[in-house]
């Protein structure tokens, strides 16, 4: 029988980032993937002469070399950092409705100010007042708040974290609407709606400014070789500190003792012993697939009724012929949308009808050797629910995926026309491609709907079976950062649990 | 729910956020109806494994079979033509695998027709006309690959070219085709040693005389001299005058490695870019010494040995795939297209060196930390992999 301290199930972000710092603090650790190769969503595949990044669009969180911010810090303490390029992206995004507006918004904080109030003269006010809510809350938030909640007082929360009180837990919709009087720069500076998968009526005015604030200030951030090289660096990380893989075997059942873990069982049919295990898979596949007994403790369950299976993705990876300004694509992040309407543009997202705001990003821009010379990398993509594919009989998967692709494209050449012309290779990427990859339910790619109900302000952090630790997108916010993260910080969680443990026992 | 925190009262929306919870968790379920669902859906459009039966086995030419499989449980799952499955077997007490188009069209799917051609130096190919019987149980991977025809850029024009057994998948192409009545010009050009090889053939004539926008044109490389039918290699010039290369097709090539490189540069001659070339993976290179790339001087033949980290270790020559070496000594991996593409097979070289030939389709990042794909890497001296 096979031992180890602690298994960490699913080598996505969160997971080897909980491998890698299990395994550097003396852990023995044993890190299993269902799938040939490590990331999850962070990864790349060959087609032809081009690679192509799956999911990430732009790394937050890393800030420059003289302004590190979190993520460079835990890079480095996970020994990463001489093993991946990055390179920083200058502009945040292009955000265009044809024949209503069309505007780039540069990745600096004064030139954010500066070019709103070139293109809306009229909002000056709006803009300052907009930008000081964006860096207060942000601050407030992450430096200030998570002490302050816990000390029982609403005044001295009030005193030390007024904006956040007053505007933070507001739908964004409604600040945008205060402080703006035209719909067209509410929707510019809400773009990023679509990294967080809610419109800004159901999303917290602190999640959005936060990710604005975060990205200007910080800077958007791209890996040479993608978000794979990532991935693979924390890999080694991980094996040069002594830790064990294994690839294609996915974990079947966490098996407990007592209430409490006690080995991890494989498709392969072996049980590995272990009293730690921290799972990347889904909530709810880690719960009521995974974990024995019947069904999950009750307070999981309860947590589940409140809530929503988020928004999977559906994806063209794009392979073109030419060179990024042969289209005239300016920068690496276009919002392309039909409207301003970002409420009608989310209700589509739970249908297979033609999306009205999709994303494209081109990856060699900021990072020339991304795509082989003269040619380049483009992703498309559109938010939507995998829910709308439910009801696709197998016999008409295909003609779905490539007549929706098809929508995509014809929106896209809206803005940049000849894009199909110069296409060399192509891939689709449906919601049931992303469940197939990520083995989640409707093949969420950000975990459960980030409504304000999610908000880890109004849940309690549940930890009912010891030794079980969850860490991914399910248990926390979506996307690169907060998944790492989230990794890190259940490593974390574990080995003081450990410590506590041991400490008690010697006592 | 969590108890409300006290602090968090003082901000605007913390009680809507604790209501819409509230509210959300009423008309929520604990998801359980979601118990087991992702497994279920995988098994169905992605399956890792199917197990067919083998429902008839029919007699193509004197080398090549056809055996027709059916779904052993469940049914089979959908495709697009041009797709392959990787069928695994037990030869001479070695667990191996080779992958196969599937030659029938995903719009039947009762069986998949999996044609197979004996190769002079099989080491699979024998066991699989020889040992299998109708009734027999196999195991395969799901439907792979990215050698199909995508409607968004691809084209109203297609061209085929099939050298011997690469006919499979153009016939999956073609009987699609004609079940989903597609309005698109296909035009098949199939080379075949002698009029005796020709896999398909009556089959294949009757579909173009039935179909206006089907063209079919048949080449045998060595004729016999009574043969009337167009004949030699498939030059520039035949395909220039039988093809119609001026409406910017999409080309399809699979064959053996020799006619697919031969096939590309007559029509890289003709002007027609490689991004309008589409050319199925194909295998290991036999023998890989002769590749462009291999290093000079260096004896396919010579011994080294391989070492599995923490398993053991043995010796194998230079110029065998380190995948089948692998399989040879009892260790599995992974694998599906064993040509470099699909990359299951991905292994990590802890020490020693690898030739990794052109087709190896590695990730930039692999490269960088040593992950290999063994199906298609020779050892060039000893080495230490993570398997």
């Amino acid at each position: 029988m096979e031992e180890f301290d602690a298994v960490v199930i699913g080598a996505g972000n969160a997971g080897l980032t909980a491998a890698a710092a299990l395994q550097l603090s003396g852990q023995r650790t044993l890190l299993l993937e269902r799938h040939n190769i490590p990331g999850g969503c962070a990864t790349s595949f060959v087609r032809g002469e081009f690679e192509f990044e799956v999911a990430l669009h732009q790394l937050s969180g890393l800030g420059p070399q003289d302004k590190p911010f979190v993520m460079r810090q835990m890079f480095q303490s996970l020994g990463i950092m001489d093993k991946v390029e990055f390179v920083q992206e200058h502009e945040l995004y292009r955000y265009v409705v044809p024949g209503e507006i069309d505007i780039t918004l540069p990745a600096s904080w004064s030139g954010l100010r500066d070019t709103l109030k070139t293109h809306f003269r009229h909002e000056a006010a709006g803009i300052d007042r907009f930008l000081a809510l964006c860096e207060g809350i942000a601050t407030e938030r992450f430096a200030i708040l998570p002490e302050i909640a816990k000390r029982n007082d609403p005044e001295l929360l009030k005193a030390r974290c007024p904006l956040f009180a007053q505007y933070g837990m507001q739908p964004a919709s409604e600040i945008l609407d205060e402080l703006f009087t035209s719909q067209a720069i509410r929707s510019v500076v809400g773009a990023y709606w679509c990294y967080l998968g809610l419109p800004p009526s159901q999303l917290p005015f602190a999640d959005l400014a936060m990710v604005l604030y975060a990205y200007a200030t910080f800077k958007p951030w791209h890996v040479k070789g993608g978000s794979q090289a990532l991935s693979n660096a924390l890999l080694e990380s991980f094996l040069n500190a002594g830790g064990s893989v294994q690839f294609n075997c996915a974990a079947q059942r966490i098996e407990t003792e007592h209430g409490r873990v006690c080995a991890v069982h494989t498709e392969h049919g072996a049980r590995i012993a272990c009293d730690i295990v921290i799972s990347n898979a889904s909530s709810v596949v880690t719960y009521h697939d995974l974990l024995d007994g019947e069904a999950p403790p009750e307070v999981v369950r309860q947590d589940f009724r409140s809530r929503r299976i988020g928004t999977s993705a559906f994806v063209l990876y794009i392979g073109l012929d030419c060179p990024p300004e042969q289209l005239g694509i300016p920068c690496a992040s276009s919002f392309i949308c039909n409207h301003l309407d970002e409420e009608k543009a989310y209700a589509r997202m739970k249908t297979l009808d033609a999306p009205e705001h999709t994303m494209l990003t081109c990856y060699n821009i900021d990072d020339p050797d991304f795509a082989p010379s003269g040619k380049s990398v483009v992703s498309l993509v559109c938010l939507q629910y995998g829910a709308a594919w439910d009801d696709v009989a197998a016999d008409d998967y295909f003609d779905t995926k490539y007549a929706l692709a098809d929508q995509l494209l014809l929106q896209a050449e809206q803005v940049y026309p000849g894009l199909r012309a110069h296409i060399e290779q192509m891939e689709v990427a449906t919601p049931k491609t992303m469940m197939r990859y990520l083995n989640t339910p409707g093949g969420a790619i950000y975990g459960f709907e980030q409504n304000a109900a999610d908000s880890p302000l109004v849940r309690g952090h549940i930890n009912v079976i010891p030794g079980l630790y969850l860490a991914g997108s399910w248990t926390s916010m979506g996307g690169f950062q907060p998944t790492y993260m989230a990794g890190f910080s259940a490593a974390e969680i574990a080995l003081k649990a450990r410590h506590n443990a041991e400490e008690s026992a010697h006592a | 729910m969590p108890k409300p925190n006290q602090a968090l009262t003082a901000v605007t929306g913390y009680q809507q956020a604790l209501d819409l919870q509230q509210q959300l968790a009423e008309q929520g379920t604990d998801l359980s109806e979601l118990r087991g669902n992702v497994a279920q859906q995988l098994a169905q459009l992605h399956p890792k494994r199917l197990s067919l039966r083998v429902d008839a086995i029919i007699d193509e030419t004197p080398s090549t079979r056809t055996l027709r499989v059916s779904a052993a449980t469940g049914s089979l799952p959908n495709f697009q033509s041009g797709q392959y499955i990787n069928l695994f077997v037990t030869v001479d007490g070695t667990e191996t695998a080779r992958p196969f188009s599937i030659a029938s069209a995903p719009e039947q799917r009762s069986h998949y027709d999996l044609t197979i051609k004996r190769m002079p130096n099989g080491f699979v190919s024998h066991h699989m006309q020889d040992q299998i019987k109708v009734g027999d149980t196999l195991q395969s991977s799901g439907p792979m690959g990215a050698f199909f025809y995508n409607p968004v850029y691809h084209g109203k024009t297609v061209v085929f070219l099939a050298g011997g057994s690469g006919i499979a998948p153009a016939r999956s192409m073609l009987n699609s085709l004609i079940a989903r009545e597609a309005e698109i010009d296909f035009h098949l050009l199939y080379a075949s040693q002698s009029a005796d090889d020709v896999i398909f053939g009556q089959e294949l004539e009757a579909t173009a005389q039935a179909h206006a926008n089907i063209q079919v044109h048949q080449v045998i490389s060595r004729p016999s001299p009574e043969y009337t039918g167009l004949s030699g290699h498939l030059s520039a010039e035949l395909m220039q005058r039988l093809l119609p290369l001026q409406a910017d097709p999409i080309v399809f090539i699979c064959g053996p490695t020799g006619f697919n490189e031969h096939c590309q540069a007559q029509l890289n001659s003709l002007g027609i870019a490689n991004r309008r070339i589409r050319v199925e993976a194909n295998g290991t290179p036999n023998p890989p010494q002769q590749l462009a790339s291999w290093p000079e001087g260096l004896d396919p033949d010579r011994e080294i040995t391989v070492s599995v980290q923490g398993r053991g270790q043995f010796k194998a020559k230079i110029g065998e795939p380190l995948l089948n070496s692998l399989e040879r000594n009892g260790y599995q991996a992974e694998n599906a297209c064993r040509s470099g593409e699909c990359s299951l097979c991905r292994v990590k070289l802890l020490s020693g060196d690898v030739f990794n030939p052109p087709q190896a389709k590695l990730r930039k990042s692999d490269r960088q930390f040593g992950w290999i794909h063994s199906c298609v890497a020779f050892p060039t001296e000893d080495i230490e992999i993570l398997l």
